[in-house]
């Protein structure tokens, strides 16, 4: 029999982790004793007895599995309890699990917990002053479906996501194929070039491309105007036509060179004998190109892939510094700041903790999905 | 089916002069071996016979086209790496089908050839499985397979046997021959084991440091090497050298007097040496040309000498001893049955009628 343990043992652990804490807050609330330090000792003690029972279960389990047969009790054999085998298996698991304690109290306390928390405000109404009383059921929900300003973040976020993996990653690809390879002249200077945006700050990156975005003075209206001298003076912050693509494009200046890098590292990996053999067996560049050189790189462009989507939902510096917020008239929004703007500063804790959730849960589907789907593999072959 | 050329070709890399002034003629059909240690521009000179490096100078035809500005794929060859290079992504059969695949040859035409082929070198049970589930020979049967399957004109191996273990790598290199003579192609062959040059190439180039040094059968090459890197290089054990010899005649018969002992030179090479009377001279002699005196072949003009014993290496079908001689080491191929042992003195006959002269200075064979 084949039973996978260690996940087995984490998962009732967090149940009775879970079920302690939770059991014991709605007990002290009842007593109209601190809720807070129900939930702590509660999960302190699941923490501790879950592991006690866990064993329990075990040794059980082991006497049940040990190697008694009928022949044995009607000899009057005694067998030991627990065989070699099941002891060692037994100690293995242990080792696994005590070494995991630290790490799973962290991500209980500092991850999961808070996210149980935010889950819990989204539905109520709370300033975030005293205990959050105003049960709304899903009223923060349905507010945010009919918030027109929300629905427009949205549209902002799924845009620059599109965008990103329509250009940015098509541009890193085709950069890292320039200077990551092949033999152009100072290609090391650009390659070195390329990479800095990624070293600035996110909030200097920013603010550079105010001073580049300025309506009369900057070097963006400048350029235009020395080209099409009929487009002058255009406030691409100040113009929800032209927001999105600013802020896309100063996304893309700051975060390509990330993809770059690892791009290079991907073509690093190809042989160069297998495109050169694909040359000589009569592939044109772009052959080779296509049918060689990018299924090989396909595990990386999956994991850029899957990084760029996450990270345009998750951009946030960038956004909330060069649009002030969400300007112009809170079209220059994407989930962050929107969340910033109507959870934070208006202190609408309840109505922005449903923002988040909304937004943990879309990145976390879209995670599981993802890996179980499209990453499977990449992570197989990295295992061998 | 084409014949190759290399015109005065060089290739350099900024300063460095891998390739210096080859020229070569190889006619259709013949299996040449580009032979010589690492870094002797062997694997230069195929590369720019396919295509995959650009020549500095002088051309290269296949047939009677200049191809130095021809693409690779459009130069008619097929090349075997040593890698393999087998596309990992691809089945055994699309690797073999790529090649047809990209010259639109009709599906039909390509699942012929490619079974055909797949079962002419016993791969066709392999070919759904993808390359990294291939023992080594088995890959290397892939890799040959994707080369014939398109019939080219030109046959490039670039050291196909290096990644295989001893025993795969002679029975490949019988299956490589046979499938020339089947195939009747121009096969250009790369390697750096001379045994490999020796046992499969109609004729042998052998280069060292970009340079051609000598191109003739295997049996020439052995028998009449051209200068003294070609006479170290081809042959093993390697040809034992003497330097400085003192070339003389004396009581009507000519003489090598090696420093350490003094032998008698066939009469049949005295009007050919005399003229190198007083040069500093080079004398080389295969350690198969050296016998036990009891075991000596019957039909050779012996020279009888003698040495100490220094280490002795029984092979089974011969023993290869160490003899050492005032402080100068050199070898011999000994009758197995041969009775010495270490430290001890021994005689040993030079049989002089395989004898080499070479001069020094310009390391050219006096022939």
């Amino acid at each position: 029999m084949d039973i996978p343990f260690i996940p087995v043992l984490l998962i009732s652990h967090l149940a009775a982790t879970l079920i302690g804490g939770l059991g014991l807050r709605l007990l002290f609330a009842s007593k109209n004793r601190d809720p807070q330090y129900g939930l702590m000792l509660g999960a302190g003690v699941g923490l501790v007895g879950g592991l006690a029972a866990v064993y329990l279960l075990w040794l059980s389990f082991a006497y049940l599995i040990s190697t008694r047969t009928w022949k044995d009790i009607d000899a009057g054999v005694d067998p030991p309890l627990l065989t070699e085998r099941t002891k060692r298996d037994i100690a293995k698991t242990f080792t696994v699990f005590f070494l995991v304690i630290p790490g799973m109290t962290v991500f209980f306390l500092f991850v999961l917990y808070p996210i149980i928390r935010a889950a819990n405000y989204s539905f109520y109404d709370w300033k975030g002053f005293g205990d959050p009383t105003d049960y709304v059921k899903f009223a923060n929900y349905e507010k945010l479906r009919e918030h027109k300003v929300f629905r427009d973040t949205l549209s902002n976020s799924f845009k620059l996501m599109g965008l990103s993996l329509m250009v940015q990653l098509p541009l890193a690809m085709l950069l890292a194929l320039l200077v990551g390879r092949g033999n152009l002249p100072g290609r090391r200077i650009f390659r070195f070039l390329l990479f800095v945006p990624y070293v600035f700050s996110e909030v200097i990156a920013a603010i550079i491309w105010m001073y580049v975005f300025h309506p009369t003075s900057g070097l963006a209206n400048m350029t235009l105007d020395a080209i099409l001298p009929s487009y002058t003076n255009i406030a691409f912050l100040g113009e929800k036509e032209y927001v999105l693509y600013a802020i896309f494009t100063v996304v893309t200046w700051k975060f390509f060179g990330f993809h770059l890098i690892l791009y290079m590292a991907g073509l690093q990996g190809v042989p160069k004998d297998l495109e050169e053999a694909a040359r000589v067996d009569g592939a044109a560049w772009w052959q080779v190109l296509g049918r060689v050189t990018m299924p090989l790189m396909a595990s990386t462009i999956r994991l850029t892939v899957y990084l760029s989507v996450l990270g345009s939902f998750q951009q946030f510096v960038i956004v909330q510094v060069l649009t002030r917020g969400g300007d112009p008239y809170n079209t220059g929004h994407v989930i962050t700041t929107y969340l910033y703007k109507y959870g934070l500063k208006h202190l609408r804790i309840g109505y922005g903790s449903a923002v988040a959730v909304l937004l943990f849960a879309m990145t976390l589907l879209f995670s599981l999905g993802y890996q179980r789907m499209l990453m499977r593999r990449d992570y197989q072959e990295a295992g061998r | 089916m084409a014949s190759v050329t290399y015109r005065n070709v060089t290739k350099r890399w900024g300063d460095v002069t891998a390739v210096r002034n080859l020229s070569i003629e190889i006619p259709d059909g013949e299996f040449l071996v580009f032979v010589g240690p690492s870094g002797c521009g062997k694997s230069t000179s195929l590369r720019m016979l396919a295509g995959l490096e650009e020549i500095t100078e002088g051309e290269i035809l296949i047939g009677d086209r200049v191809v130095n500005n021809v693409a690779p794929k459009d130069r008619d060859i097929a090349m075997v790496f040593q890698s393999y290079a087998l596309y990992p992504h691809m089945t055994v059969y699309d690797n073999m089908a790529f090649g047809l695949r990209l010259r639109r040859t009709p599906k039909q035409v390509i699942d012929e050839r490619v079974r055909e082929v797949a079962a002419s070198l016993g791969i066709e049970q392999l070919l759904d499985r993808r390359p990294r589930q291939l023992s080594g020979g088995q890959r290397q049967r892939v890799a040959v397979g994707r080369a014939i399957v398109r019939e080219p004109a030109v046959f490039l191996l670039d050291e196909p046997l290096s990644n295989l273990d001893a025993k795969l790598r002679v029975e490949a290199r019988a299956f490589i021959s046979k499938l020339h003579q089947r195939l009747g192609t121009t096969f250009i062959y790369v390697t750096h084991d001379q045994t490999e040059a020796m046992t499969m190439g109609q004729r042998i180039a052998v280069l060292r440091a970009g340079e051609l040094m000598q191109i003739d059968s295997p049996s020439n090459l052995y028998d009449h090497p051209s200068n003294v890197f070609v006479a170290g290089f081809i042959g093993s054990p390697a040809m034992n050298f003497f330097d400085n010899v003192d070339l003389f005649e004396e009581g009507g018969k000519m003489w090598v007097d090696t420093g350490y002992f003094r032998l008698e030179v066939p009469e049949a090479r005295y009007d050919l040496y005399r003229p190198h009377m007083g040069k500093q001279l080079t004398f080389g002699i295969r350690p198969e040309a050296i016998s036990h005196p009891n075991y000596q072949p019957a039909d050779i003009r012996p020279s009888l000498i003698e040495a100490n014993v220094d280490v002795v290496e029984l092979m089974g079908n011969e023993k290869i001893v160490y003899l050492e001689e005032s402080g100068k080491t050199f070898l011999a191929r000994f009758d197995p049955r041969a009775d010495i042992t270490v430290g001890q003195r021994t005689g040993a006959v030079f049989n002089m009628a395989s004898m080499h002269l070479f001069d020094q200075e310009t390391e050219q064979a006096l022939q």
